[in-house]
């Protein structure tokens, strides 16, 4: 079967549903939807190290698990709702996913699929009130909720990033740097289209010229001597002088494999996502890690 | 995919031309030599064409000839020229050890801390600085290193890097020409025609210096424009100066160079006091040098040894080398049933049909040589025409003064378009990397063009001019008995002009 063939409801039967849950703590309700004491410990172990609530009333608790052959989801629904730790709003779905270690990208590629199965909040509503398992299962299974062929560059970017515009100071730049402890920094100009990015190295290059580099010992400099000038000039030093060009960008359908890809070549700590000339989206290397190996 | 497919049929219609215009004009004489003539000009085509694939050429190029009997596998290890990939190697660790120690930095530097100067006087220093580098390390360190002081200049001054880029490329080119150690040609065509270091010197430097000269009137003209928007900049930028100013210690990296340089000069001396005579021995100690001085370098700096073998030498462009000269070899190389080599033909035609004996040949060398290496690397150029000139020499030893033909007319001629050397190649690649255009082809052949018409005509003229500098040329005579290239070498250097073979 190819991976664009898989439906959500290959992982589960009407069987691994149970609606109408009641009243029951987000702990009652994870024991209820786990098969076994170890897969309950891994679960409890992901939830406490940050809400798995993906958005109001859903939640996505889930593990990583070395022995199981097969993924294996099941679901609980509660129409009146399950108060979740630190969650202002009640969890009226918990999608609960126990994942084989070895498929790292499958959870990402079956939230891809709930989220098109469950569009919007009256969705998941109406979802949550049904009574009977049968009929939650069937309304799985009309929709078109089939998980991706693979997981994208959009699945896994942080929509949330800092820039600065290429009319930018050099002083303007470290001072982001160090205040916000990032290693570079994307360049828009005027029209907002990505044109660049500053990096922490690059600066310290801009500091040091290439033929001092060539030395094996750098005592003859340890005052810094070479940075002098640049500081002296970091007010009249525009981003678009030092910005470089060169750097990983992907396009926000690329395969997330492209972005392993491209941050590995240029030795990059983040991969830009760029839609047209605009930046839509920025993966770090933690992000990715994260997403890959442990989400 | 299109322009690839183009280049390929050029590339194959070049070789079908060679091959059977060689038959025709009675250079191949049998099917043999005909391939090898096709071998030879398929991997001269494809660095012209498929630069990135000149070394998978040059492996598919000795197989061919291997399988078709041109060349046994002994003939084509003994063509590698070993002695020059060894003196090359050696080379190169010394000047990754002087890069390491901070003299190439020192280098920079002291042009760096100047504060009074003004466009002019920094193109002309930039000019003499790469010549001289180019001279005495070689044309490709030399680039980096000059390119590095450019760089470091007009990011500061916020100027176009390309017109000092130029001035820079141009006299490397020619400062390459001056020593043995400046380029690969250098040394080949010094061991080739059996030179000493200081027989090359007298023969070379004058000469190099002259097209120096000329060169740098030619390119303060042409770039004045440039110059001028330098001098103002300087004015402007007086105070700040054109980069940190920093005392780098350079005394421990002269003294490597001095002594190598020094040792290298006095290589024939010295062999002549170790009894280090005979053909087999010929310059052992000149290809010795250098690898002394890397052994006792390395044994100092054992922590770094590695970095040098694996990061500083160019492992690459030697074994295309390597491969290069073997397939050269083959020109040279007799036919099974005892007839002539190719180059044996071709010098025979050259001398039926040039009138007026090794003098008239000067300019017909130096043109071919210089549009050749125009447009394929100088060694490739130089590593073909070498047999030619070794058989002229064979029938009469005036026609040494085309080793100097050859050598002036392969480092200048590079001068004229972007892939004539290897350092124009270098140049061009730093000019991207440093986030530049790369000089368009046709705005570095207009100064090159100027250039390399010019240091020809210098180079000719002082050839023809000046043959009794040190002793008289003679006309060719009847063919003389060959003589083996490698003559037992002399303690002191011989009084005969230094542009006749000995």
């Amino acid at each position: 079967m190819k991976p664009e063939d898989l439906h959500l409801t290959n992982f589960f039967g009407a069987d691994d549903i149970i609606p109408h849950c009641g009243e029951m703590s987000r702990e009652e309700v994870i024991r209820r939807l786990t098969p076994d004491e170890e897969s309950y410990r891994q679960v409890a172990a992901r939830e406490a190290m940050g809400s798995t609530v993906i958005r109001d009333g859903l939640a996505v608790p889930h593990a990583r698990l070395a022995d199981i052959g097969e993924p294996k989801v099941r679901i609980a629904t509660s129409e009146r709702g399950i108060v979740w730790p630190g969650e202002k709003s009640a969890v009226h779905i918990v999608f609960l996913l126990l994942i084989p270690q070895n498929q790292p990208a499958l959870y990402l590629q079956i939230l891809r699929a709930l989220g098109t199965a469950l569009k919007d909040d009256q969705v998941l509503r109406t979802v949550a009130a049904m009574t009977n398992a049968g009929d939650i299962y069937r309304f799985f299974e009309s929709g078109k909720a089939y998980l991706p062929r693979y997981i994208t560059a959009a699945d896994i970017m942080s929509r949330e990033f800092l820039y600065l515009h290429d009319t930018d100071t050099l002083q303007v730049c470290v001072d982001t740097i160090i205040k916000n402890g990032v290693s570079e920094i994307a360049v828009l100009d005027r029209d907002n289209d990505l044109r660049g990015i500053v990096k922490a190295g690059g600066l310290l290059r801009l500091c040091l010229p290439e033929y001092l580099l060539w030395m094996d010992d750098l005592s003859p400099i340890a005052n810094f001597e070479p940075f002098a000038e640049v500081l002296a000039n970091e007010r009249k030093t525009w981003l678009r002088e030092i910005m470089v060009d060169d750097f990983p960008v992907v396009k926000p359908d690329a395969p997330a494999i492209q972005v392993a890809g491209e941050m590995t070549r240029y030795r990059s700590p983040c991969c830009y996502v760029r839609e047209g000339n605009k930046l839509v989206g920025l993966i770090r290397i933690s992000d990715f890690l994260n997403k890959i190996f442990r989400e | 995919m299109i322009k690839f497919n183009s280049k390929l049929l050029l590339l194959a219609a070049i070789v079908l031309a060679v091959s059977f215009g060689g038959r025709f004009a009675g250079l191949a004489v049998n099917t043999t030599q005909q391939i090898t003539l096709a071998v030879f000009a398929g991997v001269i085509s494809t660095t012209l064409f498929f630069w990135e694939r000149r070394v998978a050429a040059a492996f598919i190029g000795v197989a061919i000839l291997i399988s078709c009997h041109a060349m046994t596998l002994h003939t084509i290890l003994k063509a590698t020229e070993l002695d020059i990939i060894f003196f090359l190697v050696g080379m190169m660790i010394i000047v990754g050890v002087l890069k390491d120690l901070g003299f190439l930095t020192w280098v920079i530097q002291t042009i760096i801390n100047r504060r009074k100067m003004n466009g002019v006087s920094f193109s002309l220093i930039l000019c003499v600085l790469s010549a001289v580098l180019a001279s005495v390390v070689d044309e490709v360190s030399s680039i980096v290193v000059v390119l590095a002081l450019v760089f470091q200049v007009c990011d500061t001054l916020k100027l176009r890097p390309h017109p000092f880029v130029l001035m820079a490329v141009m006299a490397t080119n020619i400062g390459s020409s001056a020593t043995m150690l400046g380029n690969p040609v250098g040394i080949f065509i010094g061991n080739k025609a059996g030179f000493t270091f200081a027989q090359f010197l007298v023969g070379a430097t004058p000469v190099a210096f002259a097209a120096l000269m000329v060169t740098l009137v030619l390119t303060v003209v042409w770039f004045r424009k440039d110059i001028r928007a330098m001098t103002l900049a300087m004015a402007r930028h007086r105070k700040m100066g054109l980069g940190p100013a920093l005392k780098i210690p350079y005394k421990t990296g002269l003294f490597i160079l001095l002594a190598t340089v020094c040792i290298i000069a006095f290589h024939h001396q010295i062999e002549h006091l170790l009894a280090l005579g005979g053909a087999e021995n010929h310059n052992a100690f000149l290809i010795m040098t250098p690898l002394i001085m890397a052994g006792i370098l390395m044994i100092w700096r054992p922590h770094r040894a590695r970095h040098y073998v694996e990061k500083d030498v160019e492992w690459w462009t030697l074994l295309f080398f390597m491969l290069l000269f073997a397939i050269a070899g083959s020109l040279n190389a007799a036919g099974v049933n005892g007839e002539p080599s190719i180059t044996r033909n071709l010098a025979d035609t050259l001398t039926a049909h040039v009138k007026g004996g090794a003098k008239a040949m000067i300019p017909f060398v130096i043109v071919i040589s210089s549009l050749g290496s125009a447009f394929v690397d100088n060694i490739v150029f130089v590593a073909a025409f070498t047999p030619v000139i070794q058989n002229l020499c064979d029938q009469s030893s005036a026609y040494g003064i085309l080793w100097w033909a050859l050598l002036f007319g392969a480092c200048f001629g590079g001068n004229i378009t972007v892939v004539g050397s290897t350092a124009n190649i270098v140049a061009s690649g730093l000019l991207e990397k440093h986030g530049h255009e790369p000089v368009k082809f046709f705005d570095w052949i207009k100064i090159g063009a100027v250039v390399g018409l010019v240091t020809g005509v210098v180079a000719w003229v002082m050839l023809v001019a000046f043959p009794h500098a040190t002793g008289e040329s003679q006309e060719p005579s009847a063919p003389v008995p060959v003589v083996e290239q490698h003559q037992p070498a002399e303690l002191e250097i011989p009084s005969i002009s230094p542009y006749e073979q000995k």
